[in-house]
């Protein structure tokens, strides 16, 4: 593995290829980051469990009639990834409340990866402050009634440290991916996180930020004494993007939409 | 009717003029004074009925001057809770007449109407034909008369303002707000006739060039004569020693020609920067013949050699890293009702900048009048101008857009040439289209390199961004609203992109506001609010204690500032901080978060010095773990130079002394000996104290010194590790629940500490900070201003503290719960008494005492049972608690029901 990886690095730092793309070898679940897991009949929004930002995990047992039916949130702040199964099944944000989730009759796992993307100072919603999911979640008319809340501790420790394994073919559900690459020039370079969904990204052992797929911005300055020549490690979590053979990319310039 | 002709050019160039032939040149005719007046609320014109153009007005008015000063329109009955009330709201067109005479001499001269500052559409009638209309809002108004008056004769010129919104823009923008200012009707600052020679300079643009100290000017010449023109730009510089003069030959056939020229200021030319703001005189002669005829004109325009570049993480100007220490400006001027004109007021609010340590200026979603461009260039002031633009603004609107379009290109004409605008940015927290926004910050970038231009503050980033003002960046927070009890901690990396990050709007910590200010406000806005407070809070029973919540809250705010202040300065890839704000802001709900009240006077908390000594162009720094300390550990910090200034020191010699609260020296040293560079931030050296002589309780000062003038200090405590605390005896019983047991005990006339869990107790929740900028517009539990600590009842006795809140109150407020007391007797006055938002004012606390049941109770909603070895003050309160119900001085004098404390406790999952 460790072979294909460095010939990997050595392809691509070929000269005439502009942009060196890093290639994300491998997967930690997200068990290992679960916090306190809250039960409730109701969804409840993070300022309720203490938590001021960050990820949650909502999930639950749903039945869906032949044909699947409709999900609508009455209130998402400030952006969800739906799984059916573990499959993903869309997007929602507090523009777009609902969506169509389809799936043989039956028993099946919901989950919803909730972001906060900020706190807001100024909008119609100001004197209401809570993030994360609350009011009723509704599938097909029936709201739904039983949750499992986790928050996912995804900023509190190291994400390089966990137990990896092999990235594997088949599609992805929200995880931690590495990959290790070399760098010929370690100053003056931008992470390149076009083709990712929302997430946040570790390079050797420090935080390096966020991204969105909604932002102009699809960029992310590395730090000069951060990059090393060889041996550099990339961490990426996302909660959106389920394809286990996108890539990061090192630019040299800042990349916008 | 009074002319007053005023010659541009006096003394120096007075005899060369005079020696010309001719009496061609350029005359300015004030307009101030008497004008005819009527108001228009039904909006006739747009009705297209009875003008008022057609008939002479029946009212007058003095211009320069605002509806408002002449109480006109709807008196106002209102007290607004959510900002100041205006006594007389006039939104509608109103009509403003004069007749003018326009002597023959003018003959074949261009006539312009100009009015420095107007809300916000002007419209021009002579006599009933109307002329033009303009809407600019952070511009002059320029209207061109040439080709509708007959010099000779006496026009009725009749002039229609509207300041209702002419586009759908957002109604707290600050240029037309009427949160801060008001949306006035009227016209403000300079008003005149400008009379110019047909063939006259329309525009000059100033583009300094600090590599060779060389200026280029663009000239625009105007000739409305038809017919070809040649002649000669003379041009002199002068200023700082320099006198540079330089003849331009100019020739042309067409209406307008335009052509640069470049000067050489020498080798030696001074810069200008914050540190020097030296200022140069352009002064242009325009001498041409067109024809038969002698044109002859004159500008003159202020300008300093100076050039601003994005930086890695910081500004450069001249090629240099600044740091911007800057305070948020929201067009809050109560005393007019609208902003300045003139120097003396921009140059006392310029000075007050400097005084209190700071460089930089944010104008939020407003751009001011020329004067404060003028007295920040000459206080060395870095600005940052915006459009009236603010949220939705974005939203597709095409009229909208024009709009904005226009007025970007209108600020960089105007305004361009000063070397206090440094930087351009479109608006505030801007939401809708950014391919919009984009396309504005490129063309500004493209129009003027003068300037660093961004898309908006604190929202998405567009490509074309020189540097971003936010709280966030895509690598985490770059806010710092409040501090924290250690300060090893900054925004560094976190403000490490692509572009120069400035941390928005940071601060914004609330005091309760001091009522005697009402007296102060005396123009146009009255603060009738304060006046609902304090009524409030006397219904409560506490008009008494005012005075000390001001103090108390404001205590807290200069101690969140300096952590704030030193934690940005900490951030050595950060290109600075707009603090908002310096001064209060009246509006969204009423935002008394300044160290200034809104007239930029002081609030008496806190002084210049004293403000400069963690916020100035050089600040030292410590970055420790903890305020409070055990006796017996030792104290670590590591000491930092923010060093922001001109000048890098040699053979620095840093000391640091520690001082009791009596001003003893209980140890001293000084750093290594060593040269510390500038533009950076500087690690310095190490300190180490062992603490182990020095006995608490009790407060310590840090001190910090380099030099005889530059100081720095920091308050922290020591305390005993008080192993054995809530020991109950026969007198004296510490129980969590108030049960059967704490009843008998009070009934046989005993003392009973009732140290509830916080969790048990119900009320709100304790924080140490006060609330974030007000709580009416950010209605956020728990709603309190920070604390009044009754510091000289004797519970108190044996914990350092003062009236108010310090970093030693930490870990007992973040660990408390907050009682509502308001239904208690009203002489109950808890001894830490917690300050409510004053739309509420009601009696809170978290510690009080009181004769219960024919005993003594003393209550202390503090937690004491989590982390209690990290929590050393806390402990300290505890044994201060115990010594004092211990000794005679416990009398409590207010007799309190067992039922009243009840109700607010849950006790075994009931209440």
């Amino acid at each position: 593995m460790k072979q294909l990886l460095l010939m990997g690095g050595i392809l691509l730092s070929l000269p005439g290829l502009r942009a060196q793309e890093i290639v994300l070898t491998e997967r930690a679940p997200l068990e290992a980051v679960y916090g306190e897991v809250w039960e409730s009949d109701d969804v409840l929004p993070m300022n309720e469990l203490g938590i001021e930002s960050g990820y949650l995990l909502y999930e639950t047992e749903v039945e869906l009639p032949e044909g699947g039916a409709e999900l609508a949130l009455e209130q998402v702040r400030d952006y969800a990834a739906v799984y059916l199964d573990r499959h993903f099944a869309g997007t929602l944000t507090d523009a777009r409340k609902s969506l169509s989730v389809a799936a043989p009759a039956g028993s099946h796992l919901l989950q919803l990866y909730v972001e906060n993307i900020g706190r807001i100072t100024y909008g119609p919603e100001i004197l209401d402050n809570a993030k994360g999911l609350f009011g009723s979640v509704r599938l097909g008319g029936e709201e739904i009634v039983g949750w499992r809340i986790i928050p996912l501790a995804i900023r509190e420790g190291d994400p390089a440290e966990l137990d990896y394994v092999p990235m594997g073919a088949g599609p992805l559900e929200p995880c931690f991916r590495r990959g290790c690459f070399d760098c010929a020039e370690t100053s003056g370079r931008y992470l390149d996180v076009s083709g990712w969904g929302m997430g946040e990204v570790w390079l050797n052992g420090c935080y390096l930020g966020a991204f969105w797929n909604e932002e102009k911005q699809q960029s992310i300055r590395i730090p000069d004494d951060l990059l090393r020549r060889t041996g550099n490690m990339l961490v990426v979590f996302d909660i959106r993007n389920c394809d286990p053979t996108t890539c990061m990319q090192l630019s040299t310039n800042p990349v916008f939409k | 009717m009074k002319h007053r002709i005023v010659k541009k050019w006096l003394l120096a160039l007075g005899l060369l003029a005079a020696s010309l032939p001719g009496t061609a040149r350029t005359r300015e005719v004030d307009l101030s004074g008497v004008w005819r007046f009527q108001t228009d609320v039904m909006d006739f014109r747009r009705g297209s009925l009875s003008p008022r153009y057609n008939h002479p007005l029946q009212d007058s008015i003095v211009l320069p001057g605002i509806t408002d000063d002449y109480r006109i329109g709807y008196e106002s009955p209102y007290r607004h809770v959510d900002r100041l009330t205006r006594l007389y709201e006039y939104m509608a067109p109103a009509w403003y007449q004069r007749d003018i005479e326009f002597p023959a001499e003018w003959a074949g001269k261009r006539i312009l109407l100009c009015f420095e500052r107007v809300h916000w559409l002007s419209s021009v009638w002579v006599d009933t034909r109307e002329v033009s209309r303009c809407d600019y809002v952070s511009v002059p108004h320029v209207h061109d008369l040439t080709d509708f008056v007959t010099p000779g004769k006496t026009h009725r010129i009749t002039l229609c303002i509207d300041n209702r919104y002419q586009y759908d823009t957002h109604k707290w923008d600050h240029a037309h707000t009427e949160f801060t200012q008001i949306n006035w009707n009227g016209i403000l600052g300079e008003m005149k006739l400008l009379v110019m020679d047909p063939v006259h300079i329309d525009d000059m643009q100033l583009f300094p060039r600090v590599a060779d100290r060389s200026v280029e000017m663009r000239l625009t010449v105007a000739n409305t004569t038809g017919k070809p023109f040649r002649g000669k730009a003379l041009v002199t510089v002068s200023g700082n020693g320099v006198e540079v003069e330089r003849e331009f030959p100019v020739s042309g056939d067409g209406p307008e020609l335009r052509l640069a020229g470049e000067l050489s200021l020498g080798d030696d030319a001074p810069l200008w920067d914050e540190f020097s703001p030296r200022l140069y005189t352009l002064r242009c002669r325009l001498l041409t013949q067109a024809g038969p005829e002698s044109c002859e004109d004159e500008r003159s325009v202020t300008f300093g050699l100076r050039e601003v570049a994005q930086g890695r993480n910081h500004i450069l100007l001249n090629g240099h890293p600044i740091h911007l220490r800057g305070t948020v400006e929201n067009a809050v001027f109560p005393k007019t009702g609208h902003a300045p004109l003139g120097d003396d007021e921009w140059g006392r609010i310029m000075s007050i900048v400097r005084e209190y340590g700071l460089n930089h200026v944010r104008f939020h979603s407003w751009c001011p009048p020329r004067a404060a461009f003028r007295m920040a260039d000459r206080y060395g002031v870095y600005l940052e101008v915006e459009m009236p633009m603010w949220g939705k603004d974005a939203e597709p609107d095409s009229a909208r857009y024009d709009f904005f379009r226009r007025e970007m290109r209108a600020i960089l004409k105007e305004y361009g040439n000063h070397p206090s605008f440094l930087l351009f940015c479109n608006g505030n927290e801007i939401t809708g289209n950014f391919d919009f926004i984009e396309e504005l910050t490129a063309s500004g970038r493209a129009l003027d390199p003068r300037h660093l231009f961004s898309g908006s503050t604190a929202r998405t980033r567009v490509p074309s961004d020189q540097y971003y003002v936010s709280q966030q960046t895509n690598k985490g927070p770059v806010k710092v609203y409040e501090g924290r009890p250690t300060t090893d901690w900054d925004r560094s990396a976190e403000s490490d992109v692509d572009v120069p990050v400035l941390s928005h709007e940071s601060g914004q910590r609330c005091i309760y506001p001091d009522f005697r200010e009402i007296e102060k406000f005396t123009g146009p806005v009255r603060a009738r609010n304060f006046e609902l407070w304090r009524e409030m809070l006397e219904q409560n029973g506490m008009l008494d204690q005012a005075y000390d919540f001001f103090r108390a809250s404001g205590a807290l705010t200069v101690v969140e500032y300096k952590a704030v202040i030193e934690a940005l300065l900490r951030s050595s890839k950060s290109a600075g901080f707009q603090l908002l704000s310096l001064n209060d802001f009246p509006g969204q709900g009423y935002a008394p978060v300044g160290v200034l009240d809104p007239f930029w006077d002081s609030k008496g908390l806190v002084t210049p010095e004293e403000w400069r000594s963690f916020c100035a162009p050089t600040v030292l720094l410590l970055r420790y773990p903890k305020s409070s300390w055990y006796e017996g550990e030792t104290f670590t910090a590591k000491a930092e130079v923010y060093n922001f200034s001109d000048s890098e020191w040699k053979r620095a010699r840093i000391r640091w002394s520690l001082l009791d609260d009596a001003g003893h020296r209980l140890a001293q040293g000084a750093l290594k000996t060593q040269d510390i560079a500038n533009r950076g931030v500087f690690p310095v050296g190490e300190l180490s104290i062992p603490l182990g002589k020095i006995r608490g309780p009790q407060r310590l000062t840090l001190r910090m010194e380099v030099g005889e003038t530059l100081a720095n200090s920091w308050n922290l405590w020591v305390f005993p590790r008080n192993e054995s605390l809530m020991q109950s005896d026969d007198e004296v019983l510490y129980t969590r629940m108030f049960d059967d047991e704490a009843e008998r005990r009070l009934a046989a006339g005993k003392t009973v500490v009732l140290l509830p869990s916080p969790s048990r107790v119900e009320g709100r929740r304790s924080t140490f900070h006060n609330h974030f900028w007000n709580p009416i517009m950010f209605a956020w539990a728990p709603k309190t201003i920070g604390c009044l600590i009754h510091a000289g009842n004797p519970v108190f006795d044996d914990f350092p503290t003062s009236y108010h809140t310090d970093w030693q109150w930490w870990d007992i407020l973040e660990n408390a719960r907050v009682v509502d007391l308001q239904d208690a007797p009203r002489a109950l006055r808890p001894f830490i008494q917690v300050i409510d938002s004053f739309d509420s004012n009601r009696k809170l606390g978290i510690g009080f005492e009181a004769r219960v049941g024919g005993g003594k109770l003393l209550f202390l909603a503090v937690d004491t049972q989590r982390k209690m070895d990290e929590r050393p003050a806390t402990r300290q309160l505890l044994a201060s608690v115990d010594r004092y119900v211990h000794s005679d001085q416990f009398n409590p004098q207010v007799a309190l029901d067992g039922a009243f404390v009840r109700s607010f406790l849950h006790q075994n999952g009931k209440k």
